[in-house]
């Protein structure tokens, strides 16, 4: 018993931590448990593989870019350039995966150009010192107009067979989604991954514990421009094509997401789990308003509504305790 | 004793030559200059005075953007805010008022209120300014479309037609709006105790409730400004359009927020000016200005204009290193 002891201990303490992070999300799950319950109810399709597969196909791409505005809200920075990058990472592929460079090559052009973005983002807020905000929203501005200049009105194409493996009657989008959350847990094993909480939580303090504060969060905006290039990907290949401007509502979705899943502004907040959940929450509220009929106004205030409520019952339960 | 005087004024006059406001004052002439020197047509008079015209919109949204900001907020719903006031307006021209100005208060005290209620959001629900707006924002998208269902709406209301097109004394009324709404502003900002108020809470929220800020009240008093502010907006820029449709005000969130970095404002809140704020709005027009002279495709005028906007930001508009 004694011997085997020494190396659980790292285990044993693992799950209580995990436990302990899961505590400010509890309230979120068990209402996304009871939307996914009612959802299954009102909707038995989602038992079957090819409704499973629809659901996590809606999920998919607003699961990215929660995850994308999440790391960065971790280390106290936000992007409201979101919805560019989902427009130019579709645009890339609906130009580039019929052509010359193939589907390896047209996946690759959309990594190398969200990561180089992400990347360059990061370097202007981070080591130039300029506020986030404002360069996402002129970096807004850039994106869109390339993604105009690709593709200025919509068009291209994705191969079919991809377009079936991605959005078909497959839980390639779970898998997918499965093995990002899996490569996210290693992530935050690496020096880069660890420094990522610090940074947000307490520059100064981290830096002078010797945390390469300026690296992780670069690596954070170039973390999150790859997601978001991804999902405009995904995008394309669900509707088969290109369309310069299909990421717009990304933006506040993305934020949304990740502040109903409990991330905070100021960074070292949250986790993702809870981004996630969060992101989940708000696809099935939009899904369920969609087959319940709503209008799209309709579903626009309810939507503002329901952001509002989600973010304020628990803040208005602390004041009043 | 003159030599001392001397060196007093000749610091002052050092420390003009420095701030913010003075220095993106400058930046405007120099391209005013230049241009008017590369484009035959720019540096007419009639060609400045529509740029300080389309300016004045800006600043007007900009004006309670600043506000906002100083104190510590951020204001994502003011483009929402100015579609609302040009697109409701022309539905509320009662003929029972021949003037219209009922209507036009009518607006005001509607978009005042909107404000309100994210100030209400903001101080009382502690939801994040970011949030609130953004959601009021997606909130009141949805209400437009039932209000106006997507088609133009033309404004018969004198008052507004009169704002958006009148000279009087050779100057646009829209020029003259915004010069008394600059001096209220600039007053309210820097000679009342409100506005000492509003440096206090952004400078450090904490340390202002506890000296006795009343910071519910202020944050409510804030956004109302930035409620009524981009309903005045709206008015003028339906003055100048005569038609009102959902989209009019979308330029104006990005300007807003532009305008104010630009003028030195910082977007961490307690630091910066109006003052600062006024030809940092002439600026943005004038960049778009010359943007459609270069007669560029929609992508390339969307890149140049982001880019002109970071490229000036990060001549001026970086935050103090943190020590």
């Amino acid at each position: 018993m004694s011997t085997v002891a020494s190396p659980r201990q790292g285990g044993a303490l693992y799950w209580p931590v995990q436990l302990r992070r899961n505590v400010g999300v509890r309230g979120l799950f068990a209402v996304v448990m009871a939307f996914l319950v009612a959802y299954g109810f009102l909707f038995p399709g989602l038992l079957t593989a090819a409704g499973f597969a629809k659901f996590t196909q809606s999920w998919f791409p607003l699961a990215l870019v929660a995850m994308a505005q999440a790391i960065l809200m971790l280390t106290g920075g936000i992007s409201l350039a979101i919805g560019a990058m989902v427009s130019l990472g579709a645009v890339i592929a609906a130009t580039t995966m019929t052509g010359p460079l193939g589907v390896a090559g047209g996946a690759a052009a959309v990594a190398v150009t969200g990561i180089g973005i992400g990347a360059a983002t990061g370097f202007i807020v981070v080591k130039l010192r300029l506020p986030a905000i404002v360069v996402t929203l002129a970096g807004s501005f850039i994106i869109g107009g390339a993604a105009l200049l690709i593709l200025p009105r919509p068009g291209g194409a994705i191969p079919e067979w991809l377009s079936d493996l991605l959005a078909g009657n497959t839980p390639a989008a779970f898998v997918l989604l499965m093995l990002i959350v899996l490569l996210w847990k290693l992530y935050l094993a690496t020096p880069l991954g660890l420094s990522l909480y610090a940074a947000g939580e307490n520059p100064v303090g981290a830096y002078r514990s010797g945390v390469p504060v300026d690296g992780a969060r670069v690596a954070a905006y170039a973390i999150s421009g790859l997601l978001c290039t991804g999902a405009g990907l995904f995008v394309a290949a669900q509707t088969g094509s290109g369309d310069p401007v299909i990421g717009t509502a990304f933006t506040l979705n993305s934020i949304a997401a990740a502040v109903l899943g409990g991330i905070g502004f100021l960074g070292g907040q949250g986790t993702m789990r809870g981004a996630l959940a969060g992101s989940l929450l708000l696809s099935l509220m939009i899904s369920v308003m969609f087959f319940l009929g709503f209008t799209p106004v309709a579903q626009y205030v309810a939507q503002g509504l329901i952001i509002i409520g989600a973010v304020a019952i628990p803040q208005f339960r602390k004041v009043q305790q | 004793m003159t030599a001392w005087k001397e060196s007093v004024s000749g610091r002052r006059a050092l420390t003009i030559l420095r701030s913010r406001p003075f220095l993106t004052l400058a930046i405007v002439a120099a391209v005013w200059i230049a241009a008017s020197f590369a484009s035959r047509g720019f540096g007419a008079y009639g060609h400045l005075r529509y740029l300080v015209e389309l300016a004045a919109v800006i600043g007007l949204v900009a004006a309670g953007q600043t506000f906002v900001v100083i104190a510590g907020g951020i204001d994502l719903s003011v483009a929402a805010i100015v579609t609302v006031s040009a697109v409701s307006l022309p539905l509320l021209s009662w003929q029972a008022d021949p003037t219209g100005l009922t209507a036009v208060l009518a607006v005001l005290a509607l978009t005042t209120t909107i404000g309100l209620v994210n100030g209400l959001g903001v101080a009382l629900l502690r939801v994040h300014p970011m949030i609130m707006t953004l959601a009021m924002a997606t909130f009141l998208q949805g209400l437009l479309i039932i209000i106006a269902g997507g088609s133009a709406v033309t404004a018969e209301n004198p008052v507004v037609r009169w704002l958006g097109n009148a000279r009087p004394g050779g100057i646009p009324a829209g020029v003259l709006l915004w010069v008394a709404v600059s001096v209220i502003v600039l007053a309210a900002m820097h000679a009342t105790s409100f506005g000492a108020r509003l440096f206090a809470m952004g400078a450090n929220p904490l340390a202002a409730t506890l000296s006795g800020v009343p910071v519910a009240s202020t944050t409510l008093a804030v956004y109302g400004i930035s409620g009524f502010t981009s309903g005045l907006a709206g008015v003028l820029v339906l003055g100048m359009n005569g038609q009102g449709y959902v989209g009019i005000g979308d330029p104006y969130l990005l300007a807003s927020i532009a305008a104010v970095v630009l003028g030195g404002t910082s977007i961490l809140g307690g630091l910066g000016t109006y003052a600062g704020t006024i030809p940092g709005a002439i600026l943005l027009v004038t960049i778009t200005a010359l943007i459609t002279v270069v007669n560029a495709s929609p992508g390339w005028r969307s890149i140049l204009f982001g880019s002109l906007i970071l490229g000036l930001l990060l001549l001026s508009g970086r935050e103090q290193a943190r020590r």
